[in-house]
């Protein structure tokens, strides 16, 4: 009953988005006020429909109603209660209501936190969300129906959630990353109101930016947790794989990057403005490429749900109305956006712009490297893989331009800087980064030019941040009384800056250090490694509740003392059939040790993985460190001026002269 | 006008892509499934789950329509859908087992070919046996080869060895009623055509 009260209540969500999509947008054009005055409560009627049939879904799944298709084949009777909840975004059907539902609270987000823009404006904007919000309704209850029954024939028992999806991690990474997704759509919706409208000015900007901020936020802990979850379930210790459906993820991360710094130019200077712009509609249409990738199975990857055509092909003429529609109104309108600034050839500005093209240029790398392989195939030419060594490369030459770029950036003036000032900061830090450097990798053994670069590069972003902090002292008073003058905003930038510096230095360290093993080892056995010592004690039977499977017990000694202790499960998930790794991990700052267990060999000795990941913890603690740094110029305050919302002169003068 | 070409550039860029995507959905992920239907029977020679001396290989298909049935001790919903199997062969459906045993995985410790055949014996006594044998893919070979994904699955055979039907799932009075008869009932009228005709 429950079931169809769910299925029914998504009809009612959908006729609300319909309505959504047609009054509102509707009376804008006519400038009927109360045509504008339905966006607010259609909004919200949309999502609590929406949020209403998501908890009737979560209670088959709580209930283990297997009449209903969708809990039959992603529950168990034996699944503990949490990973049942959380089942609800384990298949397709299930995940795209999650993400119906995640799109249905940043309109209703946006209908509540935007009473200071004008109501016109607010009315394209949510009307452009319906307008987005009706394909996906639509293709949940023509296409991917949740609620279907298995009635009168239902199984017995549902066939179990796929176990990789059973951990901490994958109970919140899906949310978090769906969230960044579909927040991207607030400022798409942000950048096509404004090309209906036909207006765009700092206003604009200043609108979007905290949207922006808040998906990419969410975005960059979703994708750090989905990267710390493959690195512990897994079972291979490596954190990044270039894997399609991380790619569909990394993509909008990285135009949104781009879409943030490029919207503080716009914002601050009224330049770049169709750039702004282009960045912000493809940073949605990504997201929904990546959905695409992955929900229809076009690409082979370990996420990939059970592909179907029909669903690939409703979402590809989603995708064409939405992503064509969209770039041919840009086509149409952007030719009249006018940029008024003027800005010199040295200058923040031109530093800005350089990282926009240099992050594109990553995001076109990442998009070819995902699609090549589709393209290649489909011409005729053979199957072909584009594996981790391209991405390593490309990345590595892009990254070396783009932190010269992002030291320099921050130091630099807007409109003109001056080459001599900028030029010896800029020497004074490359010399102290390049001694810190050497002195640093003379520690290491062996040598290595990767790990000296990348501790360059990360030294040389913490350099020229102080540098620039001290720079805004440079007026007299009390230092502390001065760091408190620098606004979240500003604080926001330096924290970022210094989260992808702390990552550098993670990714340059575990690529060029880390030490693996693969050993054969029977009870007793003990091999040494990095100064450790690894004794297996002994491998046990395990029996959880819904799998059973072996245990190794080990003990790690350091210098003849017993050090830490660790137990590396195997688990084979009886219902769904397979097997899966629960590696022991001994947690550090500065290194990881790590224990898979392998495969049963005769004479009752086992394979196992022993390694040893230096700084590995420091690449999801930058991803933190970034994540916060979003949080807390979110938090600045100049984003909720409600009154000079309606005076952008005399607001826009005044952020000048503001940091960041 | 050359200005509005730049501004069209991400669109057709966009297009560009979409056609690939389009024609990427319609290729390979569909090919596996479908290319084994109206195909022979794979090549294979596998010993009787209950006598290593008796050995099967595809001619046990010949002459005769065959349900192949994908299944294990170990499977909940396989003990649920034996019963309806065995009702199909007390009607003169053929039903051969293809046994597919996990416990044999060199990861977990093996389950004695011994202990496998008392499992089954309890099985089949409890709930009935549609078999009239069952082959022992004890090296899961066969199933890799007619692309099996779980079990119960069940195949379709016609009495010239070729598949005609692939079932993933429980087989049920309403999947046989709705899915095999067709099929089943078009198989067994060649049958009897070819039967008379040789006659």
């Amino acid at each position: 009953m429950l079931a169809e009260l769910g299925h029914f209540s998504l009809v009612l969500a959908l006729l609300m988005a319909i309505l959504l999509a047609i009054y509102p947008l509707w009376g804008a054009q006519r400038g009927n006020a109360a045509l504008m005055a339905t966006a607010r409560p259609l909004a919200l009627g949309t999502f609590l429909f929406t949020a209403f049939s998501y908890f009737c879904l979560s209670w088959a799944f709580f209930e283990n109603d297997f009449s209903v298709a969708y809990v039959a084949h992603n529950s168990n009777t034996l699944l503990p209660w949490y990973y049942r909840l959380t089942a609800v975004w384990g298949g397709h059907e299930g995940s795209f209501l999650l993400w119906v539902l995640i799109f249905s609270v940043w309109t209703v987000a946006v209908a509540l936190f935007s009473r200071s823009i004008p109501q016109e404006i607010l009315s394209r904007v949510l009307g452009v969300l319906g307008l987005v919000g009706v394909g996906f309704y639509l293709y949940m209850l023509l296409a991917s129906n949740p609620f279907e029954r298995l009635l009168p024939f239902f199984p017995v028992d549902g066939r179990d959630l796929n176990p990789l999806l059973q951990d901490f991690g994958m109970i919140i990474h899906p949310p978090l990353l769906y969230m960044g997704y579909v927040g991207f759509s607030v400022v798409f919706a942000f950048a096509i109101a404004a090309l209906i409208a036909g207006r765009l000015d700092s206003t604009w900007a200043r609108w979007s930016r905290p949207w922006t901020l808040a998906a990419w936020v969410f975005l960059t802990l979703g994708i750090a947790l989905g990267s710390w979850w493959a690195y512990k379930e897994l079972g291979w210790g490596g954190w990044w794989f270039w894997d399609p459906v991380e790619n569909a993820s990394f993509m909008p991360w990285l135009v949104g990057t781009a879409l943030l710094h490029s919207l503080a130019v716009t914002e601050k200077r009224k330049v770049f403005k169709s750039w702004t712009v282009l960045l912000a509609i493809s940073a949605f249409c990504l997201s929904l490429l990546g959905t695409f990738l992955v929900r229809s199975g076009i690409l082979v990857s370990v996420h990939s749900f059970a592909s179907d055509p029909t669903r690939g092909l409703f979402i590809l003429a989603l995708l064409m109305l939405v992503i064509g529609g969209s770039l041919l109104l840009y086509a149409l309108r952007a030719p009249q956006l006018r940029s008024i600034g003027r800005y010199q050839l040295l200058s923040r500005e031109m530093m800005l712009i350089g990282n926009n093209i240099l992050l594109s240029a990553a995001t076109l790398v990442v998009l070819l490297g995902t699609l090549l392989p589709l393209v290649h195939k489909e011409l005729g030419l053979g199957s072909i893989s584009i594996g981790a060594p391209f991405f390593d490369q490309m990345f590595v030459y892009l990254v070396v331009p783009f932190v010269f770029l992002l030291a320099m950036g921050p130091l630099s003036r807007w409109k003109q800087q001056s080459l001599s000032a900028l030029r010896s900061q800029v020497l004074q830090a490359l010399l102290i980064s390049i001694g810190a450097a050497l002195l640093l990798s003379l520690g290491t053994d062996p040598f290595s030019y990767m790990a000296t670069l990348g501790l360059l590069l990360s030294l040389l972003i913490v350099v020229t941040t102080v540098q620039e902090i001290r720079q805004r002292l440079a007026g007299d008073g009390e230092v502390l009384v001065q760091l408190k003058k620098l606004t979240p905003s500003h604080w926001g930038m330096v924290l970022g800056h210094l989260g992808f510096a702390v990552m550098i230095i993670g990714i340059a360290m575990v690529t060029s250090f880390s030490i693996e093993r693969d050993v054969r080892m029977s009870p007793g056995d003990s091999i040494d490694l990095a100064g450790y010592t690894f004794r297996l004690d002994g491998v046990k039977p395990l029996q959880g509740p819904n799998y059973t499977g072996h245990v190794a017990i080990m003990d790690i000694y350091q210098n003849g003392e017993k050090y830490s202790h660790v137990e590396a499960e195997k688990r084979f998930y009886t219902v769904q059939r397979s097997v899966m790794t629960e590696a022991a991990i001994d947690v550090g700052v500065t290194r990881d040790l790590y224990v898979a267990l392998g495969e049963q060999l005769n004479n009752g000795a086992w394979a196992l993985r022993v390694y040893v990941k230096p700084f590995i913890r420091w690449i999801w603690a930058g991803a933190l460190l970034m994540a916060i740094g979003g949080c807390l110029s979110l938090s600045d305050k100049r984003y909720r001026l409600k009154k000079r919302a309606h005076d952008p002169v005399s607001a826009t003068s005044e952020r000048v002269q503001e940091a960041c | 006008m050359k200005k509005l070409g730049l501004f069209l550039l991400p669109l057709l860029l966009f297009l560009l892509v979409s056609v690939f995507l389009l024609q990427g959905l319609f290729s390979d992920p569909t090919a596996r499934q479908s290319s084994l239907l109206n195909r022979p029977v794979p090549e294979f020679s596998l010993a009787d789950v209950m006598d290593d001396s008796v050995r099967y290989g595809p001619e046990v298909f010949a002459g005769e329509v065959t349900l192949l049935n994908v299944w294990g001790t170990w499977c909940v919903t396989c003990a649920y859908e034996l019963p309806f199997l065995t009702g199909l062969r007390e009607q003169g459906v053929r039903i051969v087992g293809l046994y597919y045993e996990q416990d044999l995985d060199p990861d977990f410790g093996a389950k004695s070919v011994s202990q496998i055949r008392q499992d089954i014996h309890k099985t089949l006594g409890q709930w009935g046996n549609p078999y009239a044998f069952n082959i022992f893919d004890q090296q899961r070979s066969l199933s890799l080869d007619l692309g099996v994904s779980g079990a119960p699955e069940t195949f379709l055979i016609d009495a010239e060895g070729k598949i005609r039907l692939h079932h993933i799932g429980d087989v049920n009075e309403r999947v046989w009623q709705e899915k095999f008869l067709p099929v089943y009932e078009q198989v067994s009228d060649n049958v009897a055509a070819l039967k008379e005709s040789g006659e």
